[in-house]
């Protein structure tokens, strides 16, 4: 250490909530947060002024990690968001917005802060149980003989996400193309434990969005110098693969600590590179067709190799190995010395392809778990944000595998579980009130902010000046076009709820969000018919939302608890 | 710059401190956010923490952070109620500081400096404390405290054993006071579940608590994003990194421990390898290969199918490893290794064995080993076959934020050491001083001292419990000597310098752990009086009674020199007296049994209050009471704060009075709470307190250096980019 400095002392804040500027700061992260929810959210362009590339965006994701935040509180936000995203990739906005809207609902009310926080707990707990029990009414059990359900999933994924710039039709085709590399990711034959494979997604920018395509195996970009080399290639069945992860290169291996002497006449080079050849000669003689290494293989094996008319495909990288070696059906070989016969993998086809101005060796497996999704946009801020959305997808379909059932989406669970809410503390207080000293007003005005946050989440999916209802039958969410006439038939002016389930045609009575209503117990338990019947539902991850859920509330819970800061300057 | 009057001083420290720790205090305490220069944030309300992260800058205020870690290191609990009641303790000595300004210091003082004077009334407290807490306190706690004791064992039996629901009181009430006000029930109830999935057997639970401890890093695993609630525990352990090959596997698995690489190499450190040819160097190569392959293939026919390395192995090695079926975990740390051996018992292998074809005994079975994906990161996670009385489990913690996972682990640490803490029985030493009533007997001068002297180290009392045969067999002989109350705890007395207080002679002592006296205690003669001072050199640290009674008997050596000494200026008929004096001690040993609790809500601060107070109105020399008082009323400091918030019956005045009626009433008290917490941490906490005070009372003047300040170059590089 050069310098030696004697440490500043900390700066300590008391109460760090009621300070003005950081109620300013939080308003102006919700507003931003806010205002990108939903299918019609508003894009954000991040970009900071001293160059760097210019990040147009909607998910959470990409703008979280972009903003930089320097209040501690808002850190603390941000990182809970960003951790539960990178978890569960989906939900995050979601978080973010119920959890600045509970902070910002909850302070409002004035109470003690231990009561505040005992009582969102138990309303926690209260959602989280009816989320999860049999007559849940906003919950769909995954019929997976249907893949009609999983589709609504991934599309609604892929809409709420506009940064990608995809039409109407495209983004048909994307959330076709994602829910089929998903599908081929699944073992055909698995036995007590599934385990998924991988797909793997292929950049191709400039192309049209039509041509992304799926395809089983995997894609080896090369360029086409190195492509004509191979070709042509013919032979009808299996190819016969010997996969490395040793170095070809003829590098000496680790000597050890002590010293080595070489005589001046021995050339250790000739040495390794004798050995290379004597492996090269192995594997022609044991008939390999493709050769691949994760590292380097040296020029003259290469050469060697290639007047033999074995394919010889080097510095693959270590994020293809895995794949590889599933694909091939056999694990890297490690060793430079002699190699059984069993440590030499098959593909069943090996073709080259070109999509758009990119070449690739194409690798097709007998049977695997391994695919390839060619991802084509027009732009990179496009395309960034659409690998975005397609590893988003990709992972709610994991999660729905693991727990099979989803959420209704556009807003309509959020307005449902406030109107549960509102009516089970209406009606049966005693069971939150029976161990704790809080009066029944508390109680009243906890479930009144917890609530009216969930509503607002759900009220921000609507950007365009739209009213925004809820039924008082189902207590779904309901939003109408901009500037419609006051005085107006609602069933005529309203044609189907957020999630689709339910048209206004039915004898239904609407409410503004906003306003107060008569507490009502929402109809639980969905009909089977109803949901197996609609084919363009919006739904959400159920494990994405669930845990976005508690994360926000504990995150909430934890941020207005704070009494003082302790801010470390040096 | 120099500034007077530490006591002063520490007040405003410790009264700004105050406020910032006890709104984290108790049940409705609430978190502080701490951030750290490299942009981490963590919550907290752990009292230790919270005081290093304010960098303290005045010296009075580092002083008492340091006694408050060195604190925490012992017990792992009470940094919180450590500033609160030392800032009780100021605030009682501040305010009685001018009452009692006369009765400490003599009249011939009063020429002195104001300043001065001050500084030695302030020693005079301080020691006043320090005889208070190494003599008083221990009597108390033995002799009144300890009929309300509960114990967390659930039989009075020899064979102890554990109450699985008391043990969940002592938790929940110390998360209480750690953890966010929604996850104590929850986090506490991991703990203790935690606990008794991995107990073996009920007697070995200590050993539990002390392989927990000391390994705590490794048996637990902090995941974020996920809610709190996500936290659980698995069985076996979870090493924090993944396989470098795996090979899944059922049925025996055994596993091996090397500590070294298995390919032989080239050459080792301090040897040197000549290669005269090409073909030399192609054998050498295929050797290795070869012995690689052979070891593995050894490894393989022992059933062998987990390699756990400590050091990092050659792509060959994992390769063959992977030809053979046998997964490989590398780079494992010292830390976890040792874990492993201590939990299987289970050495690492060597390589030569391998080489001889002999059958490799250094393995064991294990019953899974697979990997465990926790938020896409992947560990290793093994079933290990236990050998002693720990079976392994981890415990895996999630929470939003990073932050609040150190908390909770943070928390759970603490409460391993706090039990660990609480399982150990504390003694209870002291050595009783009848003091008679009548001291005709003894030298006037003497008695001049005594009333001097700011040390009451005198108990009224009888003698607690005869020790030795021997002092029984004194006893009767000698039916006018003072019997001494001396503290023998097994607590780090405080190298505190004491120096003795008798205002006009300035004896300089220093605390020696020798007893010669000759140097220790050098008194200037030019007063009148000879005074002697004999309750200096006693602080004994031992608590083994056999070394006690040794220090008997040297003591009384001692005071025959002291006396000797003491001959030269004056005429003091003191030498039979003083191996009176010494022969007589009486020695308590009484120890605190482990897993003694008490209910939580300041249940112990108001017992102790009540008792000393008590104390207090029965014993005669003023100091002895003011002080007695000062500490009882200090005291009460706490659950004042922990009822802040209640109302009504609830309320602090209410819970007092209604205590302090069924303790004059012997009847049983009623605790408004549920919870235990340990009476050992409190006790310690008491004793640690009483000693940071004197260390602050005992400075009189802080003198600030100021340096020059170094030059700072990078003022401009970091603008705002």
């Amino acid at each position: 250490m050069s310098r030696l400095e004697a440490k500043k002392p900390s700066s300590c804040k008391s109460e760090p909530l009621t300070s003005e500027r950081v109620r300013a700061t939080l308003c102006v992260l919700k507003g931003i947060l806010t205002s990108s929810y939903g299918p019609s959210g508003r894009l954000k362009q991040v970009h900071n002024g001293l160059g760097g590339c210019v990040c147009t965006t909607s998910h959470s994701s990409a703008l979280l990690s972009n903003l930089p935040v320097t209040h501690p509180i808002l850190k603390i936000l941000t990182t809970s968001m960003q951790n539960h995203v990178s978890c569960f990739s989906d939900c995050g906005l979601f978080t973010a917005i119920l959890c600045c809207n509970l902070i910002e609902n909850l302070q409002r009310t004035g109470l003690t802060p231990t009561t505040v926080i005992k009582l969102n707990q138990q309303l926690l707990c209260l959602c989280t149980s009816y989320l999860k029990s049999e007559s849940c009414g906003c919950r769909i059990l995954v019929d997976f003989s249907r893949p009609q359900t999983l589709l609504c999933l991934v599309r609604s994924i892929v809409t709420s996400k506009p940064a990608s710039m995809l039409t109407r039709e495209e983004t048909d085709h994307i959330s076709a193309l994602v829910l089929r590399a998903f599908l081929l990711t699944i073992p055909d034959n698995s036995k007590d434990r599934l385990i998924l494979g991988k797909s793997i997604i292929v950049p191709l920018k400039g192309q049209r969005v039509l041509d992304s395509s799926v395809f089983p195996g995997i894609l080896l970009e090369m360029s086409e110098v190195q492509l004509m080399k191979i070709l042509p290639i013919k032979k009808s069945d299996a190819f016969k693969v010997a996969l490395f992860c040793a170095s070809l290169s003829g590098d000496l291996s680790d000597t050890g600590e002590g010293t080595v002497v070489v005589s001046s006449r021995v050339s250790l080079e000739n040495a390794a590179l004798e050995q290379l050849l004597n492996l090269g000669r192995q594997l022609v003689s044991d008939h390999v067709d493709l050769v691949m290494c994760q590292k380097v293989i040296h020029p003259s094996l290469k050469q060697f190799l290639h007047m033999h008319r074995v394919i010889a495909v080097d510095r693959i990288g270590v994020a293809v190995m895995e794949p590889l070696s599933k694909v091939t059906g056999t694990p890297p070989i490690g060793s430079l010395g002699s190699i059984s016969p069993s440590s030499y993998g098959s593909v069943k086809d090996l073709c080259p392809a070109k999509f758009g101005f990119k070449h690739f060796l194409h690798l097709i497996p007998n049977e695997a778990t391994i695919c390839s999704l060619l991802l084509c946009s027009r732009n990179d801020t496009a395309w960034d944000e659409l690998k975005l959305t397609c590893q988003t997808a990709l992972h709610a379909l994991q999660l729905t595998i693991k727990e099979p059932s989803v959420l209704l989406g556009g807003g309509c669970t959020e307005t449902h579980l406030a109107a549960y809410i509102r009516h089970k503390i209406c009606n049966e207080p005693e069971s939150i009130l029976k161990d704790d000293g809080c009066t029944q007003t508390e109680l009243q005005l906890i479930t009144e902010a917890f609530c009216s946050a969930l509503e607002s989440v759900a009220g921000s999916l609507e950007h365009d000046g739209g009213e925004v209802l809820t039924d008082m039958k189902y207590g779904h969410f309901w939003s109408t076009q901009a500037e419609s006439p006051s005085v107006v038939n609602w069933p005529d002016l309203l044609s189907r709820c957020g999630c689709g389930l339910y048209n206004s045609q039915e004898e239904l009575h609407w409410s503004f969000l906003k306003t107060t209503r008569h507490p009502f117990a929402p109809q639980t338990c969905l009909p089977h018919e109803a949901t197996g019947s609609a084919n363009n539902l919006t739904l959400d991850c159920f494990t994405a939302k669930l845990s976005g859920l508690q994360v926000a509330v504990e995150t909430a819970n934890l941020i207005l608890d704070l009494s003082y800061i302790i801010e470390d300057k040096n | 710059m120099a500034a007077v009057g530490s006591a002063k001083v520490a007040l405003q420290v410790a009264e700004v401190l105050e406020t910032i720790v006890s709104c984290c205090v108790g049940p409705e305490g609430r978190q502080v956010l701490c951030t750290k220069p490299t942009g981490e944030v963590l919550i907290s309300r752990d009292g230790g923490c919270l005081l290093e992260a304010l960098h303290l800058e005045h010296p009075i205020a580092r002083m008492v952070v340091a006694c408050v870690s060195s604190h925490l290191r012992k017990t792992g609990d009470g940094a919180k109620t450590f500033i609160i009641f030392l800032c009780h303790l100021l605030r009682g000595l501040h305010t009685i500081t001018d009452k009692e300004q006369d009765s400490l210091i003599s009249k011939n003082i009063q020429t002195h400096r104001r300043h001065w004077k001050n500084c030695c009334q302030w020693k005079f407290i301080s020691q006043a404390l320090l005889t208070f807490q190494t003599q008083i306190l221990d009597y108390i706690m033995d002799h009144y405290l300890s009929k309300h004791f509960l114990s967390v064992f659930s039989s009075s039996t020899k064979e102890r054993t554990l109450c699985r629901s008391s043990l969940e009181l002592l938790l929940e009430a110390y998360f209480c006071g750690r953890v966010g006000r929604n996850n104590h029930s929850f986090i506490s109830q991991l703990t203790c579940n935690y606990f008794f999935k991995s107990m073996a057997c009920e007697s070995g639970f200590e050993e539990v608590f002390d392989l927990v401890d000391d390994y705590f890093v490794e048996l637990n695993v902090g995941v974020t994003g996920l809610p709190v609630s996500d936290s659980r525990i698995v069985a076996g352990l979870v090493l924090h990194r993944d396989f470098s090959v795996y090979c899944p596997a059922d049925g025996d698995i055994r596993i091996v421990i090397v500590t070294e690489t298995i390919q032989p190499l080239f050459s080792t450190s301090g040897s040197e390898f000549i290669l005269n040819s090409e073909a030399q160097f192609h054998t050498s190569q295929f050797w290795i290969m070869e012995k690689t392959k052979a070891i593995m293939k050894h490894l393989q026919s022992q059933n062998v199918k987990l390699l756990l390395s400590s050091v990092k192995q050659p792509d060959l090695v994992i390769y063959y490893a992977g030809l053979n079926g046998i997964s490989v975990v590398e780079c494992l740390s010292p830390e976890e290794v040792s874990l492993i051996q201590r939990i299987i018992g289970l050495s690492p292998f060597v390589l030569a064995q391998a080489s001889a074809q002999y059958e490799i005994c250094n393995t064991a079975l294990v019953k899974f080993c697979k990997p465990l994906i926790l938020r896409s990161k992947r560990y290793v996670h093994l079933g290990l076959i236990s050998t002693c009385s720990f079976i392994p489990h981890c415990i895996v913690l999630c929470g939003p934020v990073q932050g609040l996972v150190e908390q909770h682990e943070d928390a759970l640490h603490g409460a391993f050491k706090m039990l660990r803490q609480l399982f150990k029985d504390l003694d209870l030493n002291y050595m009783i001083r009848t003091s008679d009533q009548n001291h005709t007997s003894s030298p006037p001068t003497y008695k001049t001292s005594r009333e001097s002297n700011p040390l009451p180290e005198i108990v009224s009392g009888l003698i607690q419990r005869p020790y030795q045969g021997t002092v029984v067999k004194n006893k009767g002989k000698l039916a006018k000597t003072q019997t001494y109350l001396k503290v023998y705890s097994n607590l780090v007395v405080p190298n505190v310098e004491l120096e003795t207080c008798i205002p006009y002679s300035t004896p300089k002592v220093t605390p020696t752990d020798t007893y010669q006296t000759d140097e220790t205690l050098r008194c200037l003669p030019p007063t009148k009086t000879r005074i002697i001072d004999d309750s200096e050199p006693f602080i004994e640290s031992n608590s083994a009674n056999s070394i006690a009674e040794n220090t008997g008997i040297e003591i009384s050596y001692e005071n025959l020199q002291v006396t000797k000494m003491a001959r030269k200026g004056s005429m003091l008929p003191v030498r039979e007296k003083s191996l009176e004096m010494c022969t007589s001690q009486s020695y308590c040993c009484s120890t605190l049994p482990a897993g003694c609790v008490l209910p939580v809500g300041g249940n112990f601060e108001i017992l102790l209050h009540y008792y000393l107070l008590n104390h207090a109105r029965k014993c005669q020399q003023s100091e002895e009471t003011i002080v007695s008082m000062i500490i009882a009323n200090a005291l009460l400091g706490v659950p004042k704060i922990l009822y802040k918030s209640k109302k009504g019956k609830y309320s602090f005045p209410q819970i007092y009075v209604r205590t302090l009626h069924a303790l004059q009433t012997s009847q049983p008290m009623v605790s408004s709470q549920t919870g235990l917490e340990s009476v050992a941490g409190k006790y310690q906490l008491l004793t640690s307190v009483l000693q940071c005070l004197t260390k602050i009372l005992t400075i009189d003047l802080v003198i600030n250096i100021k340096r020059q300040p170094q030059e700072m170059y990078d003022q401009d590089s970091e603008e705002e980019v």
